[in-house]
């Protein structure tokens, strides 16, 4: 249709601009042109995409700026001599961990409706960036690797990273001022610990000896000269400002909150078996359970600040078995027995005795 | 004056001496096997004969001889000869000797040794139970010197020119932070600075039944005669020397005999101390005496003095309990400590005791320490006014609940010199031997939160683990 009014127009305007009469144009058609104008030459801005006319100009755009990235990153990697890669190379590219939007996401984003066969082809192409994105990453081509992904991140999840990382330990975090938050179990007790290192005091700074130093009032005492001689150098070490653990449970101290000496021992092997006794301050919240599952509770997670904190000692507490949290739990009772494993009658076996 | 045998009621309430506490085991012992008196037997005892084989009818029971010695008596070293005993390694601890001279911000931090002289206070009055417990473990008995220590010791020497109202102090604090020792701390100190020391160790002896008791219609309390004896003699054995230099101001009538007025203060002490009959008279007649020289300061030391705020465990005729106040010596504990009484110089000073869940401290006194109430109260829960008045004027002494770093590594040490750690084992010539190290002070001492007695008998002595 086009094609067939371009060429009408092509033929008509050399007639046109001579015999301004030969076409003729109904009044309605000229109401909204201006004086002046040409009708079919509307004031109208010229669409912004090329693909106005598909009706889905967003996701045209999309596939052709993806196809358009693919062809460059090919080009690319191919002078780079990265592709094509031979079958070794290939196993060492790690495997695709990609969180792409969905479907219904790109609907909501681009504000039209989406076929699942575009869906598709608009995936096939990320998968196949993506896959160039990570042998580009491997090679150590950081600029393509970031321009790729620049190009990427427009169509992935936003919580991707909480995604991937979903079922796999999360590392401890510390905030603002240097405290772990951390998680320990145990039976039915759980405690939220965080530790935050003790704070040591400044060394006080040598007191400066002026000779000039004193005032009118001060009169300076004669300096006496040590006579005493000593076949050795004897130094007398410095006193050490030691510092100790404050360990506070639900707002009481460690001694007040665990009478018992077993549960107190507990809380503090961690401390002994990293040899940090005395290095960190500990605040704990525990519910549930019994003195010997909160403070199993408090052990765990005290084991796994200290891990957080000084990372050199991880493998002591591993060793230790610190950092595991016991799975023993309180089992069940069963039907026909007193308790879990308890039995309900004792078997007796009357005997004659034998003479 | 009527004679006081008349006075005295027909019936009196006598708790057999088989229940009466044991004295106190010469102090400084070290660990021994215990043997009892009566354990060495030859020949097995004889069944008696049953007649009646129907009912077999119960043999009358054998008496119980009371103990004339105390059951507890360590076997002599010379018999300790197997190698488990280590006999050959004892220790006997050299520190430098408590005394009043060496009390200053400088020994903050230092063990001293309590001195070993046969009228020592701590000897004859005996100690709290918390301090017996270490000191029959330790060579020598012994005290760490805390900052608490030295500021109470600048009160005392200020009171020692004030009257006794001016300075009545209750040392208080969580349980285990040091209440005791630092009141038998004081006591040592004032006995070594010339003050007439009454020091009551267990003040719970008073009201817990143990002791008999007879009501006095004269003074319409209950008199504890032999307990009264026992302070006297005690009393007299500590401070005799100052006690001479006494005198009584008018004559004493006593049961069968009377001491003269003029006569120095310690005949009438051995009056009271001859005849427990005449005990009581004596001990409130000497306390009379006491609060009316000023020649010498008098320490009026009560341990456990929360339990005279109260009720006791004594029963009347009537199956009542009867309160503290009635009976004669916590009343008169009580007169000087609430100010009614007091004094030319000196000080009262009590310590709390928490280890008896019956006798703890009641709400009258909290208030007027200024301390949390036990419970939570409200205007509405009742006050006795007499305890009121008696806890009226007195003045909290708190004791720090931890130590300082320094002050529990003086006692760590002390500990680990006797050789009285199990803790520490290292290998040494196929034979383990207890070696403390500085990673169990620590780990013992965060356990402990600097609690003194949760860091040394619940937390020292009491692990099991040997690494």
């Amino acid at each position: 249709m086009n094609v067939v009014r371009n060429a009408v127009h092509n033929a008509l305007r050399p007639a046109l601009r001579s015999r301004p009469y030969a076409t003729y144009v109904p009044p309605a058609s000229l109401k909204e042109v201006g004086p002046g104008q040409r009708p079919w030459l509307s004031s109208r801005q010229p669409p912004e995409s090329p693909n106005f006319y598909t009706g889905r100009a967003e996701y045209y755009d999309s596939l052709n700026d993806l196809e358009t990235s693919i062809q460059h990153t090919r080009a690319a990697l191919t002078s780079l001599q990265l592709l094509p890669l031979p079958a070794f190379a290939r196993a060492a590219i790690p495997p695709a961990q990609h969180v792409w939007q969905t479907k219904q996401d790109i609907i909501q984003r681009m504000r039209m409706t989406l076929s699942t066969t575009r869906y598709r082809r608009l995936i096939k192409l990320l998968n196949q960036l993506d896959q160039y994105r990570r042998i580009a990453d491997v090679a150590g081509v950081d600029v393509l690797t970031e321009r790729i992904e620049g190009v990427l991140s427009v169509f992935e999840k936003p919580n991707k990273e909480a995604i991937l990382a979903h079922g796999k330990k999360k590392p401890v975090a510390f905030d603002d001022y240097g405290r772990t938050y951390t998680i320990g179990r145990r039976k039915t007790s759980t405690a939220r610990v965080w530790t935050i290192a003790v704070q040591r005091p400044p060394e006080e700074p040598v007191e400066e000896q002026n000779a000039d130093g004193q005032t009118a009032d001060e009169e300076v005492l004669p300096q006496m000269e040590s006579t005493v001689v000593s076949a050795i150098e004897y130094i007398p070490p410095k006193p050490v400002k030691v510092t100790s653990t404050n360990i506070v449970i639900n707002n009481r101290p460690l001694v007040e909150y665990f009478p018992q000496l077993a549960d107190r021992e507990r809380v503090i092997l961690p401390f002994k078996i990293a040899g940090l006794v005395g290095a960190y301050n500990v605040f704990s919240i525990v519910r549930g359970g019994g003195s010997t599952g909160q403070s199993g509770a408090i052990s765990l997670g005290i084991a796994k600040a200290l891990a957080a904190h000084v990372p050199d000692v991880e493998p002591l507490l591993q060793k230790a078995k610190l950092l595991r949290r016991d799975p023993r739990m309180v089992e069940r009772k069963k039907t026909n027995r007193r308790k879990a494993r308890a039995a309900v009658r004792r078997p007796c076996f009357h005997r004659l005795r034998r003479y | 004056m009527p004679s006081l045998a008349t006075t005295r009621c027909s019936f009196r309430f006598t708790v057999p001496l088989s229940r009466s506490r044991p004295c106190l085991p010469p102090i400084g012992q070290t660990r021994g096997y215990v043997v009892r008196p009566g354990d060495t037997r030859k020949t097995a005892l004889k069944t008696p004969q049953i007649r009646n084989s129907f009912k077999a009818k119960h043999a009358p029971a054998s008496k119980k001889k009371a103990f004339a010695t105390p059951p507890y008596t360590p076997m002599p070293t010379n018999q300790l000869t197997k190698s488990i005993f280590k006999t050959g390694e004892r220790v006997e601890l050299e520190l430098p000797t408590f005394s009043p001279k060496v009390m200053n911000d400088d020994s903050v931090g230092r063990v001293l040794a309590f001195p070993k002289a046969k009228n020592e206070a701590m000897r004859a009055f005996g100690v709290p139970e918390s301090a017996l417990h270490d000191f029959r473990i330790l060579s020598r008995p012994c005290s760490v010197v805390r900052d608490v220590t030295i500021s109470t010791f600048n009160v005392l020497d200020a009171a020692g020119q004030k009257s006794s109202r001016d300075t009545r102090l209750m040392m208080t604090g969580p349980t285990g932070c040091g209440k005791s020792y630092l009141l038998l701390q004081t006591v040592e100190y004032a006995a070594h600075s010339d003050w007439i020391v009454l020091y009551i160790p267990r003040g719970l002896s008073l009201v817990d039944s143990s002791r008999d008791y007879a009501y006095d219609l004269r003074t319409q309390t209950y008199l504890q005669p032999e307990f009264s004896a026992q302070l006297l003699r005690r009393f007299l054995s500590v401070n005799e020397r100052l006690t001479n230099m006494l005198k009584t101001r008018e004559q004493v009538p006593l049961q069968g005999r009377s001491v003269p007025a003029g006569s120095r203060l310690t005949a009438l002490v051995k009056a009271g101390v001859d005849d427990v009959n005449n005990a009581p008279v004596v001990l409130s007649v000497l306390i009379d005496e006491l609060s009316q020289q000023s020649t010498h300061p008098v320490l009026l030391a009560v341990d456990d003095m929360q339990a005279m705020y109260g009720y006791s465990m004594y029963r009347d005729p009537h199956y009542r309990q009867i309160m503290a106040q009635h009976l004669a010596i916590p009343r008169m504990i009580l007169q000087y400590a609430s100010g009614k009484k007091a004094f030319p110089r000196g000080a009262v000073i009590g310590a709390a005791g928490t280890q008896h869940t019956a006798f703890k401290m009641p709400l009258e006194l909290c208030e007027a320490l200024g301390l949390p109430p036990p419970r939570s109260t409200g205007p509405y829960a009742k006050r006795s006014s007499d305890i009121v008045d008696f806890a009226r004027g007195l003045q909290n002494l708190p004791v720090s609940p931890r130590m300082s770093v320094s002050e529990a590594a003086s006692l760590f040490e002390v500990w680990m010199q006797d050789n009285a750690l199990h803790t520490g084992q290292v290998r040494v010539d196929d034979e383990l031997r207890s070696m403390p190290n500085d990673e169990l002070f620590m780990t013992k001492y965060a356990e402990a939160d600097g609690n003194p007695r949760a860091f040394v008998r619940n937390g020292l002595l009491a692990t099991q683990s040997t690494i």
